[in-house]
């Protein structure tokens, strides 16, 4: 039995709780017990790449002081916030002291408190193959499911996390297909999405292109990914142009997987959000 | 050399960022020109290193020689001025683009020149050079085949290494046959990019014959020998440095490199990273004028050294951007670039190192927005650069900078901050959700979110959004795992 902590991230609490609930669900499945540290708010990413670091600091304080409470792997549902914490909290708390006249052994210690919090860090599907079992039995899969997969900028260039997800769903009679170009942003970039509105609508809509001719190809009953922030700027871009095409979170389509719910009836209920789904299980 | 630090001056397209990109976003031709053509680049890269794994080694030799010079720059540059003067050639150090003009242009006077030909050079267009020699009554002609294409159209390069990559042959085609017409030759046959090649290099060969200076740039200055090092995919630098009787060459201060050790490591980085080659069709190597080492060349050779704005970048975190050796990997593989293209950037230095160095060069006078509007910090740049320039971090220091320096407009700034006081506690944060939950519903039509005041306004534009959940992942687990808790809904 793994004890892991989760972290849901701001955009999944408020807007998506049930991806952090099936993650819960998938993970208990996989024999870990799941704590959820009750202090945590949002990373900072978003100040962060605005140019507002001391927003941020602030905000990557109170998280690295609200997962210090726990001992053990902590399971984040976004590529782009464990990247946030991994690559740019050391960084940021260490520059922050010294800025506001600190010394150097204070930031120095902000440093490896953060650091020693980001070494336990794993974004869902990290964890998930890290595991020995990284699934329930699979059994004999004799024709997979196909569903398009959008691999976050941060997930794929500061996790270096690039077939995890298909390691995982894979197993599970669950192809994950990347479509052309997946090297190419969403147009998301957090407040980029709107400082920047023409140009990330430029880019999302070259996205759903790709997608689309990724689906049309495959039969893609839907398009899955890791970090929820390219999920409803995606989903968000398609209901305003009134495109249905099913979107889930990663933890929501495994989740259907394990309870033998996967069918094109309900993953088409993931299109569109008119029926309220998002608030409601 | 070095000494005083002085902000560089650019050249900047006045029209606000939201014309330009406009502009961009309109021209269709444009859009899927850049964008086939930074994919075929951007697959030249990863092919190369993948076929030759030792040119990831000389990609890391290259990087510490590179910025082992810029350290080094004062004293390296004190001994390439040293070795050209030895070979009979002149050096001259401009601090800034006008200076570096007005030196070109008295050399011109000087030496009675007529007619320039020139070969691809961004620090001339950096100091927008033509326009000079022109006012001045000199022909100015561009040899490199995308210079020429631009030239003819009267554009501004839109990639630092493909100044073309903008137009496609259709376009290039129609330029030609009315060049033909106005000049009573034979237009090209068909738009093939052969047939293309061959008519402007017919087009140029008199040209070459007639004209009485040459300019080039210079990728690299190697400090031991005092030579000027070109790379080019067409060969007409040796031209351009052989026939006419003057020659100028005018180079950043940042191309210096220690010696040919060094040289034979970054030389190959260009061809390998810009455009998947393993090396460049042509090497042209310009060490002095004739009568000096040199057979054959011109009777006078001037070399400009042009600062600009770059050794005020010396010992700041910004140093690393001096090792750029303009080899565009970082626009191929930017995506903000492959829908825009260069020329909504409004810089003669477009893509991800264009919106980092354009403000660094000129102290911020210039297009300090860029890093905020140009970039969704997907890092693609960075992973792409042969010379490890960190440009997201760099990008997100200019971002800061411009809060600090009071750029954002005030409510922004507020907005900022108190979205962060709020949100460092679990109160604070849970408390500003049900607020956003109790005031929702007078932005929500058919259950999703279509518009919002504020910072979000951007994104209702053209995207909708749920509205936050009746119950947050937070409200769901205090509800349902604390004590008494139902754990089962
Ligand atoms: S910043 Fe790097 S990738 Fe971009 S042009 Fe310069 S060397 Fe090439």
């Amino acid at each position: 039995m793994e004890n892991v902590s989760l972290f849901v991230t701001c955009l999944i609490d408020a807007f998506r709780p049930d991806a952090a609930k099936a993650a819960v669900r998938v993970l208990e499945r996989r024999g870990c017990s799941v704590e959820f540290p009750q202090q945590q708010t949002c990373c900072g990413q978003f100040s962060f790449n605005a140019g507002y670091q001391d927003e941020a600091a602030l905000l990557a304080k109170h998280w690295v002081e609200a997962f210090e409470e726990t001992s053990g792997p902590i399971v984040a549902l976004s590529g782009s916030c464990a990247g946030m914490v991994v690559h740019s909290y050391p960084d940021l708390l260490h520059k922050w002291v010294l800025r506001h006249d600190g010394t150097e052994a204070e930031a120095e210690s902000w440093r490896s408190r953060a650091q020693s919090v980001a070494n336990r860090v794993y974004e869902l599907t990290q964890w998930l193959t890290s595991l020995d079992s990284s699934g329930a039995e699979s059994g004999d899969i004799d024709h997979s499911v196909p569903f398009v997969y959008h691999l976050g900028c941060h997930m794929r260039r500061l996790l270096r996390a690039t077939t995890e997800a298909q390691s995982v769903m894979a197993p599970q009679g669950v192809e994950l297909i990347e479509p052309e170009e997946a090297d190419q942003c969403c147009g998301f970039g957090g407040t980029y999405s709107m400082a920047e509105p023409v140009v990330s609508t430029a880019l999302a809509d070259a996205k759903w292109k790709q997608v689309g001719c990724r689906a049309q190809e495959s039969g893609a009953w839907g398009l899955v990914g890791t970090d929820m922030g390219c999920l409803l700027h995606l989903q968000g871009r398609a209901s305003r142009q009134h495109n249905s095409f099913p979107v889930l979170y990663l933890s929501e389509l495994l989740d259907l997987v394990d309870e033998g719910r996967l069918s094109p009836e309900v993953v088409n209920q993931y299109g569109g959000w008119q029926d309220g789904r998002n608030s409601s299980r | 050399m070095g000494g005083g630090k002085m902000a560089g001056i650019l050249p900047v397209d006045t029209r606000p960022w939201p014309e330009r990109r406009d502009e961009a976003l309109a021209n269709q031709t444009m859009r899927t020109t850049i964008s086939l053509t930074t994919r075929r680049l951007q697959a030249g890269q990863l092919k190369v290193f993948s076929d030759y794994p030792e040119a990831e080694e000389a990609r890391q030799r290259a990087i510490l020689d590179k910025r082992a010079a810029i350290k080094d720059m004062d004293h390296l540059l004190e001994q390439f001025s040293q070795a050209v003067h030895e070979h009979g050639g002149h050096v001259h150090l401009a601090r800034t683009a006008p200076d570096a003009v007005k030196l070109v242009r008295a050399i011109a006077e000087d030496s009675k020149v007529r007619r320039v030909v020139k070969t691809k050079s961004m620090v001339t267009e950096e100091i927008e050079l033509n326009r000079g020699l022109i006012e001045d009554g000199i022909e100015v002609l561009e040899t490199d085949l995308g210079e020429y294409i631009i030239q003819r159209a009267g554009e501004k390069p839109s990639h630092i290494l493909a100044p073309a990559a903008h137009k496609n042959r259709e376009e290039v085609l129609r330029l030609f046959e009315r060049d033909a017409s106005q000049s009573g030759i034979e237009p090209p046959p068909d738009d093939d990019a052969k047939t293309l090649t061959q008519y402007a290099r017919r087009r140029l060969r008199q040209e070459f014959l007639r004209a009485d200076m040459g300019i080039t740039g210079g990728n690299f200055l190697v400090a031991e020998t005092g030579s000027v090092v070109l790379i080019t995919n067409e060969g007409n630098a040796d031209l351009v440095t052989t026939l006419p009787r003057v020659l100028v060459s005018v180079v950043g201060v940042e191309k210096i490199i220690a010696d040919w050790q060094a040289l034979q490591n970054i030389i190959q980085q260009p061809a390998l990273n810009g455009v998947g080659q393993r090396l460049s069709s042509y090497t042209t190597i310009v060490s002095g004028p004739t009568g000096g080492d040199a057979a054959e060349g011109p009777q006078k050779w001037h070399v400009v050294l042009l600062d600009n704005g770059r050794t005020g970048l010396r010992g700041t975190e910004y140093e690393d951007v001096l090792s750029c050796i303009r080899c565009g990997a970082c626009l191929n593989v930017c995506p903000v670039f492959r829908q825009v293209g260069g020329n909504a950037y409004g810089s003669v230095y477009s893509g991800p190192i264009g919106v980092v160095e354009t403000p660094l060069l000129t102290e911020g006078t210039i297009l300090a927005e860029m890093p905020m509007m140009a970039c969704t910090m997907c890092h693609a740049c960075v992973d792409a650069c042969p010379m490890d320039i960190d440009l997201p971090a760099h990008i997100l220091s200019l971002r800061e900078e411009n809060v600090e320096k009071h750029a954002g407009s005030f409510s922004t700034r507020q907005t900022y901050r108190w979205w962060a006081r709020w949100w460092a506690t679990p109160t604070g944060y849970q408390r500003s959700l049900r607020m956003a939950r109790a005031g929702q519903r007078f932005y929500m039509r058919d259950g999703m979110l279509r518009t919002a005041p504020g910072l979000a306004k951007g994104w209702f534009q053209s995207r909708n959004m749920p509205p936050v959940a009746k119950e947050t992942f937070h409200e769901w687990w205090k509800r349902t795992h604390e004590e008494g808790g139902d754990r089962h809904e």
